[in-house]
């Protein structure tokens, strides 16, 4: 029991860093950014690249993910997402799911669609304390996830830029009277977004083979890790996934691994039902 | 085309003007070539089967589009229909013996109950929060059908006990049988979504999709219009579930319940025209003719896959240069063209 806490506490640390990239997202630009966990899957792929070509370790690949998604990020924002700034729409939903699709498919194409796994020599080892047992990759996901989640808050509290991006997502309407909802400011914090995704992916292919299929396996986490978390706070998102790896690991100890995502899709369902307009916080579900 | 370029405004009965004849008479063309394909001199196996996976894509357009395009309620989660209506005919049949001719009405009032459960908890959302809850609880049913193997078959998923030709429990080795069955269930949702553009339920229902505080103010329930219409939905799609697995003789959790399932349901609805009766037989017709075209050249490349990223490109240009869909956008240019002129071809 304490065993799957811990590791549900690792895992999740991962789960809320790129759902707070998520959560920017969606509380800048109400953007639901369906393609989000097709994001970490390209930062997986990568750092896996890296590792594979160059015998680079995933975490030192980190700047390479971080870049390569963020451009991405960037790029994906001028073509598709700039169109639906501020409306959480269901073109804007069809849209992002069709980029899902096309980096999916681009992915299987250049990948193929089977998983990769990175063998280093000491991800696969645990440490030992009495009878609980950790990986050595989970501890260094956790924490270099904390490290980014704190640095990402500190960007946010410290720094004109981060004041603004508060700014627009607790309040859009005030923050469009004082002219901050600029392009510049949507667009760094689109390409923010991608970046913690990149990171996280990046992260996760130290311990986690990456297939393409993985995004739709991570998208529906960013988006109870975010419903969990209650929109505006953009921390609270990770505190979300915090709580998905926990009732991931959890399933696994008392029920079976293979159904550990099915009581997450549960606890959205039931948060939507019993606050179906109050839900991300003050945005109405309109 | 069977399509009308058909706004859903009534028309006075009794006076179909001059275009409509015609569009009759392209409609009644179109389908005789159909039916007769089997008789003309270069048909073959191969272009009967591509037909035939053309009529089951534009029959589970038509399904989705009664509650997404009529109903304006954007599902993600009709892949769990389908699936209902896949499992539900094969387990019947592996099972107990029952034939598809009954399994299928049986899957499809499965289907229903199931969409009404969905709908009691997924209609006090609107717009794009349905549209993810909807998505979660396909991935639920995805998850549940790999892991519950003994009833499912798990990830290899359920093959029908095949008997060579039996018309009796709906199986046939050609598949000349499938083009007629499936021409008819088209034709059949083609009048269901005709009725549901003219009559008294499916204006209540657009009046829904159109702004549900006015709606409720005219006296429509809004809660039950909704339930309705989707366990209409999800009937039709079960029944193109149970075509799907007697034409294809097997399903598994990823084709039923998986995610790029639910977005290619949708896709002949948003390609040909949301909430038109035409519209999701031109959008499967050209996703067909999309798929065929890019697995040719895939196959000649080597590469497997190609189909769906058509598919993502084609579902991005269609919602950021058409969001209207084919017949939407022909209809438009059509009014600017004719300019203040009354326009013709029934539009508003």
């Amino acid at each position: 029991m304490l065993q799957a806490l811990l590791s549900g506490i690792l895992v999740g640390g991962v789960y809320g860093l790129f759902s707070m990239g998520f959560s920017i997202a969606f509380g800048v630009m109400r953007i639901v950014n369906f393609a989000h966990g097709e994001l970490v899957m390209i930062g997986m792929f990568a750092a896996f690249f890296a590792y594979s070509a160059a015998g680079v370790d995933p975490l030192v690949a980190i700047p390479l993910a971080f870049v390569v998604v963020a451009a991405l990020s960037a790029v994906l924002y001028l073509l598709v997402y700039r169109r639906f700034v501020g409306r959480a729409t269901l073109q804007q939903l069809l849209a992002a799911i069709a980029v899902a699709l096309i980096l999916q498919t681009s992915a299987t194409l250049i990948f193929g669609p089977s998983a990769h796994a990175v063998r280093s020599n000491w991800g696969s080892q645990y440490l030992l304390i009495g009878p609980i047992f950790l990986s050595y990759a989970q501890l260094a996901a956790f924490a270099i996830s904390v490290a980014c989640v704190l640095t990402v808050e500190a960007v946010l509290r410290k720094t004109s830029w981060g004041k603004a991006i508060r700014a627009v997502a607790d309040d859009p309407e005030a923050a469009q009277l004082v002219g901050l909802n600029s392009q510049v400011i949507n667009i760094t914090a689109f390409a923010c977004s991608g970046a913690l995704a990149g990171i996280a992916g990046a992260v996760l292919v130290s311990y986690y083979p990456v297939s393409p299929h993985v995004g739709f396996l991570l998208m529906p986490i960013a988006l109870i890790a975010t419903v969990l978390g209650g929109l505006g706070s953009i921390g609270g998102a990770f505190v979300g996934g915090i709580i998905c790896g926990v009732i991931q690991q959890m399933t696994s100890v008392l029920w079976t691994s293979a159904l550990q995502d099915v009581p997450l899709y549960g606890v959205l369902l039931l948060l939507l039902a019993f606050r179906p307009y109050g839900l991300f916080g003050r945005v109405s579900a309109h | 085309m069977a399509g009308t370029i058909d706004s859903g405004a009534p028309v006075p009965a009794g006076l179909p003007g001059r275009a409509e004849f015609r569009q009759l008479g392209y409609g009644v063309a179109l389908v005789a070539l159909v039916a007769c394909l089997p008789l003309l001199p270069f048909a073959n196996s191969y272009l009967i089967g591509i037909v035939v996976r053309a009529l089951i894509f534009i029959a589970l357009g038509q399904a989705w589009n009664v509650i997404a395009g009529i109903g304006g309620q954007l599902s993600l989660g009709h892949g769990v229909f389908f699936g209902l209506g896949a499992y539900g005919t094969g387990l019947l049949f592996n099972d107990f013996g029952i034939t598809p001719w009954v399994g299928a009405w049986l899957a499809a009032a499965l289907a229903g109950a199931v969409a009404v459960v969905i709908g009691a908890i997924t209609f006090r959302l609107r717009g794009i929060y349905f549209a993810l809850a909807t998505v979660v609880i396909s991935l639920a049913f995805e998850k549940l059908a790999r892991f519950y193997f003994a009833l499912t078959g798990g990830d290899t998923g359920l093959a029908v006990n095949f008997r060579g030709t039996a018309p009796a429990v709906m199986q046939w080795r050609e598949p000349e049988a499938f083009l007629w069955i499936s021409l008819a269930v088209v034709l059949a949702f083609y009048a269901v979504t005709r009725w549901l553009l003219r009559g008294n339920f499916g204006l209540a229902l657009q009046a829904v999709r159109d702004d549900e505080e006015a709606a409720t103010s005219a006296g429509v329930n809004v809660y039950r219009t909704k339930l309705l219409a989707l366990l209409l939905s999800a009937a039709m799609t079960a029944l193109a579930g149970t075509l799907h697995l007697q034409f294809y003789l097997s399903i598994d959790p990823g084709t039923a319940f998986g995610l790029s399932q639910a977005i290619q349901i949708q896709l002949p609805a948003l390609i040909g025209g949301l909430g038109t009766a035409g519209g999701p037989i031109i959008g499967g017709a050209i996703m067909i003719l999309l798929s065929e075209g890019t697995n040719v050249a895939s196959s000649r490349l080597g590469l497997d896959g190609v189909d769906v990223l058509a598919y993502g490109i084609v579902l991005l240009l269609i919602v950021l240069k058409a969001p209207v869909g084919i017949l939407g956008y022909i209809k438009s240019k059509r009014l600017q063209r004719s300019g203040r002129a009354a326009p013709a071809g029934g539009g508003d």
